[in-house]
């Protein structure tokens, strides 16, 4: 692999940042629905900024500058190290945790539960526009797909009371998303649980995500493409950094970037939008530079290296780690409440 | 070769899709044709009596890049929202090819409806049989048809929006039927290739084959098989001069234009491949059977 030298990459850095970047940030979410939910996604022509044809490039460049030197520590055998949003999030917040939460896989939840089948009935609602019984559409869905979380059976396992209320809880879900999404224009384009892929390094690391859903079509005039995540849980503060990591996916693999991302939170029906700016890409950017080089050191055999943080008192490494003990002690046992149910 | 598109990709992608294709004389295309033979003779002799094997782009892109998995018995095919997303996407872009349906969204719905019904005549000997996934679909609940619809869908959204159509000259032909070519003497070995796209540029036929996930060292073999097979099956009319491979996850591009060398190569491919298979077709029968 080529490995360019740091003026390369510096070049790159001062061509991205040469323009003003353009800082944005999500505004409060009133609740939309109908119409005024479609204008808040798509805004108008005269809206969307002109695409940078310079830009995919030289953030590819970047990453290949920063990441080519980092996977000549890898044993000749290792597959490929693979970079999706989780990946990124839990080996910023702890490399120990990372390991041990993928050493022991958790059967599923409730809220896992939840989160699957609401993302599948807001892909059925955006395609087919109905859903007549949620619980038995979803399952239904996610049965014919493998099934690989192990949702149907998990369900199907469900107390009584459990179930009524898990079927309460995704009918609520589900007339959000009824009430606040209109049937989409076919202009629109829209696409379901599109995969992006992004081999770097000569195909030694590779970035992936799956977005839930995508409208518009990449253009190499204006930004036009808007992508939408589906949240059932509560807002975490990562829920930004996944948005503008599928941002620079998005731009990596078209060539223009998003106009417009987007979270849908299904539990209170907000919409929170945000414009794609330069400052998004780059603070993605850098994220996943972080986060690639601790994946790959893992990956090359390092030890782990913990982290206190407040996700402490849920790691199932926790026993045996003595900065995570201290953490726990320091804060009493009240780590922050839900965290890790929420999907 | 790979190619950088300038943005926005589909007037790029169509110009390829359009370029000259280079010469391809009959007298090259027969002697890729009898170098092939001598080639895939041999290894067809060698499938046990009765036995029949099939090269399908699935099969070779599997001996190429996993070549043990070629032992492992194939598991039987299941239709899934995944396996045929591409069958209803292409009905569905023909549909908007032809002008019936506003966009893939629609003319999706419209392919699905018509199998549910094609299924439900089934048991009327005049009618004609519905697609391979129809009788699967229409079995299935609202919410399993919602995602083969929404599959189907994106599949073919990201395919119409991949291409300037109205500039291809008519006739744009979305799919088609497979193309399979037998080797001579006997019929127990053969290829059968598909494409997702067939026109017509400069008296060549140029395709179109959309890839899954990141292309990869084996991708251009498997495109130029897509070639290779009409190309045997044909005239040298027939031959394609173009492949255009496009991998939507990844936004790549791959153009291979079909020469004779790209015919030798592909030749190539296609022999270690069937070898792959023979081998472990004789490996997976029973010991003792093969004697005499």
């Amino acid at each position: 692999m080529h490995r360019r030298g740091a003026s390369a990459a510096v070049s790159h850095r001062s061509a991205i940042l040469g323009s003003v970047p353009t800082t944005t940030t999500a505004s409060p979410a009133p609740l939309l629905a109908g119409d005024a939910l479609v204008a808040r996604l798509r805004g108008t022509p005269g809206e969307r900024p002109l695409v940078d044809p310079g830009l995919a490039g030289g953030l590819r460049d970047w990453l290949e500058d920063e990441l080519s030197g980092a996977v000549a520590g890898l044993p000749e055998e290792a597959g490929p190290v693979r970079i999706s949003k989780e990946a990124v999030n839990g080996v910023l917040v702890c490399e120990a945790q990372l390991v041990a939460a993928r050493a022991g896989r958790p059967g599923p939840t409730v809220q896992l539960a939840r989160g699957s089948m609401v993302d599948a009935l807001f892909r059925q609602w955006v395609t087919v526009g109905r859903i007549d019984d949620p619980v038995a559409d979803a399952l239904e869905a996610l049965e014919v797909q493998g099934d690989p979380d192990g949702i149907v059976a998990f369900v199907g396992g469900l107390a009584g009371e459990e179930r009524r209320a898990l079927a309460a809880e995704v009918a609520d879900h589900t007339e959000r998303i009824r009430s606040a999404w209109p049937v989409l224009p076919a202009s629109w384009l829209a696409r379901t649980q599109e995969r992006m892929v992004v081999p770097l390094a000569g195909g030694r690391v590779v970035l992936s995500g799956v977005v839930d859903l995508a409208l518009g079509a990449p253009s190499g005039g204006r930004a036009s493409v808007c992508v939408v995540e589906v949240k059932s849980g509560r807002r975490r503060v990562e829920h930004r950094a996944d948005l503008h990591l599928y941002a620079l996916l998005e731009t990596l693999r078209s060539g223009a970037p998003p106009f417009r991302v987007a979270t849908f939170y299904t539990a209170g029906g907000e919409l929170d939008v945000e414009p794609v700016g330069r400052d998004a890409l780059l603070g993605a950017l850098h994220r996943v530079v972080a986060g690639t080089l601790r994946l790959v050191r893992l990956a090359a055999g390092a030890a782990p290296v913990p982290t206190p943080n407040p996700l402490c008192g849920w790691c199932p490494a926790l026993a045996g780690c003595d900065p995570g003990l201290a953490r726990v002690a320091e804060t009493a046992g009240a780590p922050a409440d839900g965290a890790l149910a929420c999907r | 070769m790979s190619i950088a598109v300038a943005l926005p990709r589909a007037p790029g992608v169509t110009e390829e899709l359009l370029a000259p294709s280079p010469v391809l004389t009959g007298e090259d295309l027969d002697a890729v044709r009898r170098h092939l033979v001598s080639l895939l003779g041999p290894l067809a002799a060698e499938l046990p009596e009765g036995e029949r094997f099939v090269l399908d782009a699935y099969r070779l892109g599997t001996a190429l890049r996993r070549p043990e998995r070629c032992l492992a018995a194939e598991e039987a095919f299941v239709p899934s929202p995944r396996t045929c997303r591409r069958a209803v996407g292409v009905a569905a872009l023909a549909r908007c090819l032809r002008g019936r349906a506003a966009g893939p969204a629609e003319a999706v719905d419209g392919v699905l409806a018509e199998a549910v019904e094609d299924a439900g005549g089934v048991a009327d000997p005049g009618q004609a049989p519905g697609p391979w996934w129809g009788r699967w679909y229409a079995g299935l609940g609202p919410g399993a048809r919602a995602v083969v619809a929404a599959e189907a869908t994106t599949w073919a959204t990201q395919l119409w929006t991949a291409l300037e159509w109205d500039r291809l000259p008519a006739p744009v032909v979305a799919g088609g039927r497979p193309d399979h070519w037998a080797v001579p003497g006997g019929r127990a070995l053969a290829l059968r290739s598909r494409a997702d796209v067939r026109v017509r540029a400069a008296g060549r036929a140029v395709l179109v084959v959309v890839g899954a996930g990141v292309p990869d060292a084996a991708s251009r073999a498997e495109l130029l098989f897509a070639a290779l097979v009409p190309a045997l099956a044909g005239s040298v009319a027939a031959a394609p001069g173009r492949v255009v491979g496009l991998w939507p996850a990844a936004g790549a591009v791959r153009v291979v234009p079909v020469d004779r060398r790209a015919l030798d190569s592909a030749t190539e491919q296609v022999a270690t491949a069937v070898a792959t298979w023979v081998d472990a077709v004789l490996e997976r029968r029973p010991a003792g059977t093969l004697t005499g």
